[in-house]
């Protein structure tokens, strides 16, 4: 068992997945980071896209070297087996009688065109939950449109308003889009587990990226209300335009703050300037809401930050409870006391790169003598079909080197 | 296919007892709530729970009168009693109901610890020295109820020198790194602004956390204690920027509305105040495809754009190009243009286009729902739908200790009598008493 023999929360569910590229992949990776034995189905001889994606492991192509592929696929065992063939096919629905859950993000007409759609699925087994991710749901006009992660985010996510109001909108950076989808597959799929368990029905999850952003707390929400109560239409906010709130300019980098009109004696008194709330123009929420305060707030703010530390500024806001926090890039979070103090950065040894540090999984299991979660390196293609197919199937060895000679596996 | 719709849903009889606050929290139960389990929100009178129900608690109308505000109320009157109304709480807090104690007293801990004995689970992601002082704790917890399950969502987590620092999505998004792959290339981080990503991400998953600890619950027959700190699960989004630092040394650095190596793909103005269209072009045969469309069929032919390398070379000079037909073009229209075409392209939505979207419309993302004192408004649906479960929002959001009685009548059983003594005591109502 790759979590070994402890019992994690998601210990005894088989994941059959044939997820491929980003998000699918992310989901995937979550369960068997919580003890689901996740059984990756590769194409053979290419596998997953992802292998095939960049960064690699010191700029050197190769199946096995790619760095988002060694991350996205800890805990998880790998599977060959060729879908549009014949005996893949049965392969596959063999497979899909021993399993729990089967998860796949390709688009919504692949499956149905393959024949494994889920009412093909749910007659092999009635309690399966299938989960299907994909750009746009499998129903409604854009479900066969294309997207790429920037349109996704322009499209569901809070864009609009992320960015300077004088520039374009902005993307949120690196894959986020993909592994918040992922992370709420992850959560949809668990749900619906439950909800199997007491029932003994299963069930077909319908995700779709562009719904999940739109759905997103991330401002989205609270925006598309505010816009019923007002009819306002949002954009992007000036910086700084909330009291005690922005990113300033520090000695070594920038710090971040927000208060707010509420919380702003926090700030006053983080910045020596106590005084002010003697004054009836910021004495009260009220008083402090008048525009001018901004300005002169601002003033008050700008020096004392270009004066300290990104370090200096912490601890101080730390110390008067200013909601802040400094902006660093990785290096500074690999040696930051605090991260090191959780051990959230974890060495995990993979039979051909070596030691790679990765981040710890998302959520802590406070058990017994036990960390709860621990990361297996990806799989190398196909390292579990023999296994597998033998484990689950009883598949012979003849009968594997019939199927590895005719490709399909 | 979905001949039948009669399948309970999946959370159906779980009782979950919410203390969460602002955004990160109230996502995940939020998540619990909409598909069936119980939320009860645990709060007080006694305290006003800044951001989670307003910025302050009884802000004058002036106060409110901002154009553009992120949680704004209902005609922009805050109302007789402005935590009821703001925009924010309301959008997540449908399906959940509110009760009120004041855990700072010992009657209200024994209001508490009854409670746990009755519920499946416990929800909190406040700064954990807030937790301490009324004694919130999984010692505590787990003693009342052995088979309960808690989750506690600290920014920083429960121990380690950051424990009790406070911090909003957007500073633990600072800090793990998220600016090194956020932003206008070679502009400073100011320009950047904040975003509340961390938060979304937190809320889903302790959404994960909550189910999976529940699953361990059920087949271990006792409870689990697990901590999900906001910033290590966001760091988690950005784990293959940080393995290409730990094994490549090298350090990301934000490329705008940029890919990596695709070109190109950016967000472009179009006709109108505040309009733009995303756009990413991921193969050569798109590329010749946007040439048709933007009406410069010459350049696909031109080798100077054959290769994505080549375009990437070029990138100033191809966003003029295609600015210059986005420019004049509605945002819709070019975005069905595009994607008539086969071109991964979409508007930059603002409310407007979410409201009017077709897609949306069609796939059923909204439900009407009447709050006592919000009125009538559109809430988004789930954020997935299922074949079997065939589900609807019950109620808005819960008024300040709008469930009271049932909780103090219904499940403790409390007769007239007691309750009105612990109205008088200050843990029932429905106004702060501050």
């Amino acid at each position: 068992m790759v979590n070994g023999s402890k019992i994690l929360p998601m210990s005894g569910i088989k994941v059959l997945d044939l997820t491929w590229h980003l998000a699918g992949p992310y989901g995937t990776r979550l369960l068997a980071d919580y003890g689901a034995e996740v059984i990756k189905i590769e194409r053979p001889t290419e596998g997953d896209p992802a292998r095939e994606m960049e960064p690699f492991f010191q700029d050197q192509k190769g199946l096995e070297k790619s760095i988002i592929y060694q991350y996205l696929n800890t805990n998880k065992r790998s599977v060959t087996l060729n879908l549009k063939s014949k005996e893949g096919k049965r392969i596959f629905l063999e497979l899909a009688r021993k399993v729990d859950v089967v998860i796949e993000n390709f688009s919504p007409d692949v499956m149905p065109r393959l024949g494994l759609n889920y009412d093909v699925l749910a007659a092999e087994n009635p309690g399966l939950i299938m989960t299907s991710i994909s750009n746009f749901g499998s129903t409604g006009p854009y479900r066969n449109w294309q997207a790429s992660e920037l349109t996704t985010y322009a499209m569901g996510g809070a864009m609009i308003n992320t960015g300077h109001p004088e520039n374009p909108p902005l993307y949120i950076g690196g894959h986020i889009p993909s592994f918040h989808v992922g992370t709420v597959a992850a959560a949809a799929t668990a749900i619906s587990i439950l909800g199997a368990e007491k029932s003994g029905k299963g069930d077909h999850i319908d995700l779709g990226a562009f719904q999940i952003w739109m759905g997103a707390i991330d401002r989205r929400q609270s925006y598309l209300m505010s816009h019923q109560y007002t009819g306002d239409i949002s954009t992007r906010p000036w910086p700084a335009s909330a009291l005690g709130t922005g990113i300033w300019q520090c000695i070594d980098g920038y710090f971040m703050t927000a208060v707010g009109v509420g919380l702003f004696p926090r700030m006053a008194n983080m910045i020596g300037a106590s005084d002010l709330l003697n004054d009836d123009k910021w004495s009260t929420a009220a008083a402090r809401s008048d525009p001018e305060r901004l300005d002169e707030s601002i003033a008050l703010i700008v020096p004392w930050m270009l004066e300290r530390t990104k370090a200096e500024a912490r601890d101080a806001a730390q110390e008067h409870g200013v909601y802040g926090g400094p902006i660093n890039n990785f290096e500074d979070l690999l040696n930051d006391p605090h991260f090191q103090h959780r051990q959230f950065f974890e060495e995990v040894s993979h039979p051909q790169l070596g030691a790679i540090t990765y981040p710890s999984a998302p959520f802590k299991l406070h058990l017994e003598n036990s960390k709860g979660t621990e990361k297996v390196a990806a799989p190398l293609l196909g390292e579990h079909t023999d296994i597998v197919l033998t484990d689950l199937l009883g598949t012979s060895t003849p009968e594997l080197e019939k199927l590895r000679k005719d490709g399909v596996v | 296919m979905a001949s039948n719709n009669s399948q309970v849903l999946p959370l159906e009889g779980l009782r979950i007892l919410d203390l969460t606050v602002v955004w990160a929290g109230p996502y995940a139960t939020q998540i619990f709530g909409d598909w069936g389990a119980e939320i009860i929100r645990v709060e007080s009178i006694k305290h006003f729970p800044a951001t989670t129900r307003g910025m302050v608690m009884r802000p004058t109308k002036e106060m409110v009168s901002q154009k553009g505000s992120l949680s704004a109320y209902p005609d922009r009157d805050p109302g007789k009693r402005p935590w009821n109304r703001t925009a924010s709480f309301n959008a997540h807090a449908r399906n959940k109901k509110s009760m009120t104690v004041d855990m700072t007293k010992p009657e209200g801990q024994k209001v508490f610890d009854d409670l746990l004995r009755i519920s499946d689970a416990v929800i909190e992601n406040n700064v954990p020295v807030s937790m301490d002082r009324i004694g919130v704790n999984w010692e505590r917890v787990s003693k009342i109820n052995p088979k309960i399950v808690m989750l506690r969502m600290p920014g920083f987590g429960l121990d380690g020198p950051y424990e009790d620092y406070r911090t909003f999505g957007s500073h633990m998004a600072g800090v793990v790194g998220h600016y090194s792959v956020m932003g206008y290339e070679g502009e400073s981080p100011d320009m950047t602004g904040n975003t509340l990503t961390a938060d979304a991400a937190g809320g889903a998953g302790a959404a994960l956390a909550l189910a999976a600890g529940i699953r361990y619950r059920n087949h271990n027959d006792k409870g689990i204690f697990i901590e999900i700190a906001t910033a290590e699960n966001f760091a988690n989004y950005l784990g293959d920027k940080i393995l290409d630092y730990t094994v490549n040394d090298r350090l990301a650095s934000p490329v705008g509305n940029r890919d990596v190596s695709n070109a190109p793909q950016g967000v472009y103005r179009c006709k109108g105040e505040d309009r733009w269209i995303g756009i990413s072009v991921n193969s050569d045969a798109q590329w010749d495809a946007l040439c048709k469309v933007i009406g410069r069929d010459d350049l696909s032919r031109d080798p100077k754009y054959s290769t994505a390398s080549k375009r990437y070379s070029l990138h100033d000079t191809i966003d003029q190009l295609i600015e210059s037909w986005s420019g004049g073009m509605d945002a819709q229209i070019a975005m069905k243009d595009l994607q008539s075409a086969g071109i991964p392209a979409g508007v930059v939505m603002n409310e407007e286009d979410a409201f009017s979207d077709p897609h949306l419309d069609e796939v059923g993302f909204w439900e009407t729902l009447e709050g006592a004192e919000t009125g009538k408004n559109i809430y988004t649906s789930t954020l997935w739908k299922t074949a079997l479960t065939d589900r609807s929002h019950k109620r808005a959001a819960p008024l300040l200790g709008e469930d009271n009685e049932y909780v103090y009548k219904e499940l403790l059983g409390f007769d007239e009598d007691k309750y009105a003594e612990f109205e008088s005591a200050g843990h029932i109502g429905m106004d702060y008493e501050i």
